[in-house]
């Protein structure tokens, strides 16, 4: 449900940018046809604007405020969307190791046994993909701010990021990460996560678009700067704070 | 299209205040682009039918593909929204709002006036002034999608997700129809020089 858009950069819509252009050049400039053929500038207008709006976003985020929460009759089960950038990774749960490292005094590598074991939080929560669809989803798994502190973090950490099986990464900014209803989850809607929800391992929360909502987690990694990297879609013109 | 005569027969054009020019302006074009990205991202997964849904075509799309419809999307916004907010404080100020939009005289003469050149002109007024609630519900709506946790209680006034969706959705066709029916109706009660006035 998280990591594939329908619509991606791909050669569609370099072949459609062509059409444009030439159907600029042929019809003069009405203003709409202008519309259209300017999502050339679609990197320029976000390099100026991204900026200003992920600060406003991260002023309006407030870390303390929960998300609603819903009742177990709201759930969809129906409603969220399987979405893959690639393949779908078959993880073996007795060898599967979640690492957390990067900026902490204490790296850690917990098998799934050892997760579960942990304090366990479930929430019933609104999934909202980028692409404008919602879902009404339970989910239960452990906490990632505990995760974290399990893992003693340096001062210096600011960002969280994390790799997938599948290839896919992402990062957070630290506040995001450890909002109480971000969550590693194993469970979806009662059951065990399925291999195509991200299992054995995923995140999941309310506050942020599902594409940041990484399937297939083996390595959470602290870091103090972001990378070039941010993310699979961030680096292909997403935009990267993407919080609700 | 009957054009009448202008409604100050001895002046050549009607006066417009530049800054109510200034305002229509900047609301025409943020519109404009609002319009277009939206249906671009709408077209990622269409409120009525999803995937399988009708996609509006490309003609009437702006951004190339969903991260590029939400780059012009947020970034139109500011000047959509912060255009309206001025707008408020100036009409406020000036106290516009007293004389310049539907009044209870307007109403009067729709419901028992004769004079077919002074019901038009209330009608006129009654057009342009809806449309400030319905630009002000675009916004609103638009918010709680932008930021459904930080701004909960908005997707809540409309009963659901899908509910705050459709909201915002009806606003493209709710501008489309008002644009229409605004410039017909400024023809009407003022002809060319009324449009003219308004823009140059």
């Amino acid at each position: 449900m998280t990591n594939r858009k329908w619509e991606g950069k791909g050669s569609k819509s370099f072949l459609r940018r062509r059409q444009f252009l030439q159907l600029a050049g042929l019809s003069g400039f009405s203003l709409l046809a202008g519309g259209c053929s300017s999502s050339l500038l679609d990197s320029e207008v976000n390099g100026i604007f991204e900026p200003i709006n992920q600060k406003v976003e991260t002023l309006l985020f407030n870390p303390a405020k929960l998300a609603p929460e819903f009742t177990k009759s709201a759930i969809e089960p129906d409603a969220l969307l399987i979405n893959t950038y690639k393949d779908t990774p078959e993880l073996d749960r007795n060898l599967f190791r979640l690492e957390v490292m990067g900026e902490v005094n204490q790296p850690l590598a917990l098998s799934l046994d050892q997760i579960e074991k942990l304090p366990r939080t479930s929430m019933i929560i609104r999934h909202i993909c980028v692409e404008g669809w919602s879902a009404i989803v339970q989910w239960a798994g452990v906490r990632l701010v505990d995760l974290i502190q399990l893992a003693k973090p340096k001062t210096a950490a600011q960002y969280v990021y994390f790799m997938s099986a599948d290839g896919y990464y992402e990062s957070w900014d630290l506040a995001s990460a450890i909002h109480p209803q971000t969550l590693m989850v194993y469970e979806k809607n009662g059951a065990p996560l399925t291999t195509d929800n991200g299992a054995p391992l995923r995140l999941a929360s309310p506050i942020k678009l599902g594409y940041k909502l990484s399937k297939w987690v083996t390595q959470i990694i602290l870091t103090d700067k972001l990378r070039d990297s941010k993310g699979y879609w961030e680096d292909q013109g997403y935009e990267w704070y993407a919080g609700l | 299209m009957e054009l009448s005569e202008p409604k100050f027969p001895s002046k050549p054009r009607p006066k417009q205040a530049i800054l109510a020019k200034i305002f229509h302006w900047n609301n025409l074009i943020a519109l404009l682009l609002m319009l277009t990205s939206g249906l671009q991202i709408y077209n990622a997964n269409p409120v009525f039918g999803g995937r399988e849904g009708w996609h509006f075509p490309d003609l009437f799309l702006l951004g190339g593909w969903l991260a590029g419809g939400r780059h012009f999307h947020f970034a139109a916004m500011w000047l959509f929204g912060l255009n309206l907010l001025f707008y408020g404080i100036y009409i406020a100020v000036t106290r516009r709002w007293l004389h310049r939009f539907f009044s209870n005289s307007d109403r009067l003469v729709l419901l028992k006036g004769q004079n077919q050149k002074r019901k038009n002109y209330a009608l006129h007024r009654l057009a342009y002034t809806l449309i400030i609630p319905v630009l002000l519900i675009a916004l609103l709506t638009g918010l709680g999608m932008y930021k459904p946790v930080q701004f909960h209680w908005i997707a809540d006034l409309f009963g659901s997700w899908q509910g705050l969706r459709v909201a915002h959705f009806i606003s493209v066709p709710t501008f489309v129809i008002f644009s229409i029916i605004h410039s017909l109706l400024g023809l009407k009660v003022g002809g060319k020089r009324l449009t003219e006035s308004m823009f140059w």
